[in-house]
């Protein structure tokens, strides 16, 4: 009996002792810069804070939707995770995230909190009244040029930069190159398959939008759609041949500098890449940022749509668990410049945006330019069902025979009673 | 007497009855919990108790575009895979059945690539059906052709017999050992008896070793149909990849996309349902078949 | 004369036929193994150079380092052996229990059982996915090694083959042992077992490859990298950003050459498994 009592007590000792350590899992996206940073965080706020551990696990960006999502609906879902909003959005909806525990993070109010950001940075994230989440960045696309392609085929990288899709069609018709129909290099490439980012505002250029403004109809503006799947057919093996979704990304191998691509889409976060992996490249100075392109007769001068990563927290965590997440997100974002000069990513807080650093760092003026003419991706309980439903679009008429009307018709009856169903 | 009888039975059915738990939690509760689900709307994330919809779930997949567009991408992939497949791996298993030499390795060769995994012969594959990969420079080359895109991964079709031939190479060696047992399960004497009666290699062939293949084949077919039929892998791999996924969207990664990507699990168990259905009628003619075939010498 | 060159010639065009074919199939992993020793340019180069003059034998060390240097390959592997071998034998040691108890004992329902053992295999594994994931999250197995492991233990199949071995198995070295005082599941574990080495080889080995190649069911039950296996990451591997082509090809090699060195050492079992499918019959 003694013995068993002594157990009892040596078992209690070890839970209550275990207890009092809080682990906190954490999953984000694949993002080699990003990785030594918070890994760096992470230890300072355990020395910190002795009781708590965090362990950090990355997933590639084209795969972390599925498993935060196959986790959450078992009911194991980390403490804390970052997605693109769109996709972070019906967690929202669903009551599956926390609301900020402002006292963890050592504010008084929501308005408090507003104040820190830029207008409507927490926008997003704000659902009856409460916010979800913190922003690890905002981030919009530019075109990355490498000018040596240019010269190579005559051109003056710095005027003859492409401004209009238009140009930037026949930009990239004189930079291909060619083994047969077969592409050795490509002059531009889109960024497939993130159509609500780089493709909706080609159509809001013309005129289009995704939902009309009272949020009744799906596909608005028949001729700016056609237009834009036009441009795209015209844009793939069935058209000049310029590009597809089946190579490997742009943005992958440009960075390598192996004559495979001259431009691409993406963020300020790319030239940290490029430095990482290429060095020499980086150096060579034989490339640069320039505005995300508009159609020649554009009715509007939208930019490429921005979309934001937002560090969230777990609402099936213990109380426990939250605050300490939320005192973690809050200490690894409260150095903006770090993440802005290691990763290239712009956390949308004021002292940031206004402080030197920024304003200095290379690029960060085009990027900022183009932010101000552009708007987030729309947000919509059924993100992620839309934006597939426009990569059939697309694909379609680029990879298939499908003529633009056929594809356009079938998108907008999908579009349409996807709107009408509740979930 | 009476009491070792009944002992006996008694460990029999312990032996079993591992067995009987196991199917009813991992096969028959999953079956009834999706047939009930099928009724239901159920978000996969939400936290709210499933919503009974009725036969909503089933009337929406019969008018859906997408899901006449995955039973006919299914059914595409099933015939353009098992025939090709069936008369291949005939046509190979009699051949290598007449080798007197190297049998063995041949039948090694032709059934390796079906030891790897799903996966690592689609990504080979997708790897050879790039436009700069083995895939072109072998049409080129056939063709006599300089350097066409044939567009294995970007254009509808050849999307399609991309996916076959991946699965055609994968199997066709598994199911030519099948026919060579078929082939070997012939008796000596029957061909012998053939010969005697002065039929030449031919005629033994179409007269005696054919017909007496008929249940061999059968089986062959109604298996590797049933297969098919539930092919993923390759599927999901080129459409993570960038392939265009309308053309490859079988029942089994549109069931997975409806659950997994749309968080739709009423309609995804309803399309499970069908589809389950679909299989349990190929298996019953599979069943009949193996028992009216048998042939005895 | 003339016939025995036609038979010649005839015999020729099959070979030719036979080892062109041959040729063809194998030459996908001929070029496995070819581009896991290219630099990735090499790769790209048209025509395909199938032998490199410059050799990365370094992909391979890139493929098992991974791409945040943590080594997941290796740990992915070993997982990969655990979980097929685990459940080989789980699957060796119920279907051969149960097979034996269907063969060898006559009790009520035994029919009834059998056909609804029998009746699973009408069930595709891919049309209870979805709820048995949710199912086999609710037992608390999501993540787990278990998860992975439990819901795949048993397959009519297996049973099947076990009881189709066994029926003919001699009675009286059964009852020899039970007048000699053994106990029920001491002559299973002593007689039975031994005795149908042959059956439970092939029936491990094709649990033990079904295991190896699964990819949906992983996907749907593993989320934490540490508990992957070698399908999943290669996915995951295949969809990073500093993956190249060289690198991929060697994890694929990697992932393959156990199975083939299996396959080329008891090659009479696997293609033993592919037979006992043809000889399936009730």
């Amino acid at each position: 009996m003694k013995k068993l009592i002594l157990l009892f007590v040596i078992l209690a000792f070890i839970t209550t002792f275990a207890a009092s350590t809080i682990e906190l899992i954490f999953w984000t996206h694949e993002d080699p810069n990003r990785t030594p940073l918070e890994e760096k965080y992470i230890q300072e706020f355990e020395q910190m804070y002795p009781n708590v551990k965090i362990t950090r696990v990355t997933y590639p960006s084209g795969k972390i939707a599925e498993v935060i999502l196959t986790a959450f609906a078992a009911k194991k879902g980390p403490d804390i995770f970052n997605m693109e909003i769109q996709n972070e959005y019906p967690y929202i909806l669903n009551g599956r995230v926390a609301p900020i525990n402002l006292e963890a993070i050592g504010l008084k109010s929501y308005d408090e909190l507003k104040e820190l950001y830029i207008e409507g940075a927490l926008e997003p994230v704000t659902y009856e009244g409460e916010i979800y989440g913190l922003p690890l960045e905002l981030t919009n696309w530019a075109v990355f040029v490498n000018k040596k392609y240019f010269r190579e085929v005559g051109l003056d990288p710095e005027k003859d930069y492409p401004k209009t899709w238009e140009e930037m069609m026949e930009v990239s018709e004189k930079l291909v190159i060619r083994e047969g129909e077969i592409l050795k290099r490509r002059g531009f490439d889109f960024r497939y398959p993130y159509y609500f980012t780089f493709f909706l505002p080609m159509v809001e250029q013309l005129g289009g939008a995704l939902i009309s403004e009272d949020g009744k109809t799906a596909i608005v503006n028949d001729e700016a759609w056609l237009k834009v799947l036009r441009f795209m057919k015209e844009w793939g093996p069935n058209g000049k041949n310029l590009g597809s979704p089946t190579y490997t990304n742009a943005r992958k191998t440009f960075n390598k500098d192996n004559n495979t691509v001259t431009m691409c889409l993406s963020g300020l976060y790319q030239i940290d890449r490029i430095r990482a992996q290429n060095p020499e490249f980086y150096e060579s100075g034989e490339w640069m940022v320039v505005p995300y392109p508009v159609f020649e007769n554009a009715v509007k001068d939208v930019r490429c749509n921005y979309y934001g990563h937002y560090y969230m927290v777990n609402a099936e965590s213990s109380k426990e668990k939250q605050y300490w997440a939320w005192k973690f997100i809050n200490y690894m974002l409260s150095h903006p410049e770090d993440y802005l000069l290691n990763v290239g990513l712009i956390q949308p807080r004021k002292t940031l945006i206004e402080s030197d650093t920024f304003k200095n760092y290379p690029y960060a003026d085009v990027f900022i330019e183009d932010m101000k003419k552009s708007h987030s991706v729309p947000l919509l309980a059924n993100g992620p069902q839309f934006e597939q439903l426009i990569r059939e679009a697309v694909e379609a008429v680029m990879l298939t025979d499908t003529t633009p009307e056929e594809a356009l018709k079938i998108l907008k009856e999908k579009a349409n009673e996807l709107l009408k169903e509740e979930w | 007497m009476k009491s070792l009888e009944r002992k006996k039975a008694v460990w029999g059915f312990i032996f079993v009855l591992p067995a009987i738990v196991f199917f009813i939690i991992f096969n028959f509760y999953p079956m009834g919990y999706a047939f009930w689900i099928s009724f239901h709307k159920k978000n996969l994330i939400s936290l709210r108790p499933p919503k009974f919809v009725g036969f909503s779930n089933y009337i929406y997949l019969l008018q859906s575009s997408s899901f006449w567009n995955s039973v006919k991408a299914t059914a595409i992939f099933a015939l353009g895979t098992f025939v090709p497949i069936v008369i291949f791996s005939l046509i190979f298993a009699v051949l290598i059945s007449t080798r007197k030499r190297f049998q063995k390795f041949l039948e090694m060769a032709y059934y390796s690539p079906a030891v790897l995994s799903s996966v690592v012969a689609a990504t080979i594959w997708f790897l050879m059906f790039q436009p700069y990969g083995l895939a072109n420079q072998f049409l080129n080359f056939l063709f006599n052709t300089n350097n066409i895109d044939y567009k294995w991964l970007s254009s509808e079709k050849m999307l399609v017999l991309a996916t076959i031939i991946v699965y055609f190479w994968k199997y066709v060696g598994y199911y030519t050992i099948i026919f060579i047992a078929g082939i070997a399960s012939i008796p000596k004497s029957v061909h012998e008896a053939a010969i005697i009666d002065g039929a030449g290699k031919w005629q033994d062939f179409l007269y005696i070793t054919l017909p007496l293949l008929k249940p061999t084949t059968l089986l062959v077919s109604i298996m590797s149909m049933i297969q098919t039929l539930r092919t993923f892998s390759t599927q999901y791999f080129f459409v993570q990849s960038g392939a265009p996924i309308k053309p490859i969207e079988v029942i089994t990664l549109n069931i997975y996309n409806t659950a997994i990507r749309d968080m739709r699990v009423g309609r995804a168990s309803a399309m499970s349902i069908i589809l389950l259905v679909i299989i349990m009628f190929f298996t019953y003619i599979q069943f009949k078949i193996s028992r009216t075939e048998e042939i005895s010498y | 004369m003339l016939k025995r060159t036609l038979t010649i010639t005839a015999d020729l065009i099959v070979w030719i036929f036979l080892i062109g074919f041959a040729i063809i199939i194998l030459s996908p992993l001929v070029f496995m193994f070819a581009a896991s020793i290219m630099p990735s340019e090499d790769i790209l180069k048209v025509p395909f150079p199938w032998i490199t003059s410059d050799f990365h034998w370094q992909n391979y060390w890139k493929a098992l380092k991974g791409n945040d240097g943590k080594f997941l390959y290796l740990r992915t592997i070993f997982n990969s052996f655990i979980v097929a071998s685990l459940t080989s034998l789980g699957t060796i040691f119920l279907s051969s229990l149960a097979g034996y108890g269907l063969a060898k004992f006559k009790f009520k329902g035994r029919m009834f059982v059998l056909m609804m053992i029998l009746s699973t295999m009408m069930i595709p594994f891919e049309a209870i996915m979805i709820p048995l994931y949710l199912i086999v999250t609710k037992m608390g197995m999501q993540d787990t090694y278990a998860g992975l492991i439990v819901p795949l233990l048993l397959n009519a199949f297996g049973i099947f083959m076990m009881r189709q071995y066994l029926i003919t198995f001699p009675e009286e070295l059964l009852d020899a042992a039970r007048i000699d005082g053994a106990s029920e599941f001491g002559i299973y574990w002593k007689i039975i077992l031994p005795n149908s080495l042959p059956a439970i080889t092939t029936l491990a080995i094709l649990t033990f490859r079904a295991q190896w190649d699964n990819l949906i069911w992983p996907l749907l039950i593993v989320q934490t990298p540490k508990k992957k296996t070698i399908p999943l990451f290669i996915i995951q591997f295949a969809s990073e950003k500093y993956t190249d082509e060289g690198a991929l090809m060697a994890a694929a090699a990697i992932a393959s050459v156990p199975m083939l060195i299996l396959f080329i050492k008891l090659s009479r079992y696997f293609l033993a498994g592919a037979e006992l499918f043809a000889a399936r019959k009730d």
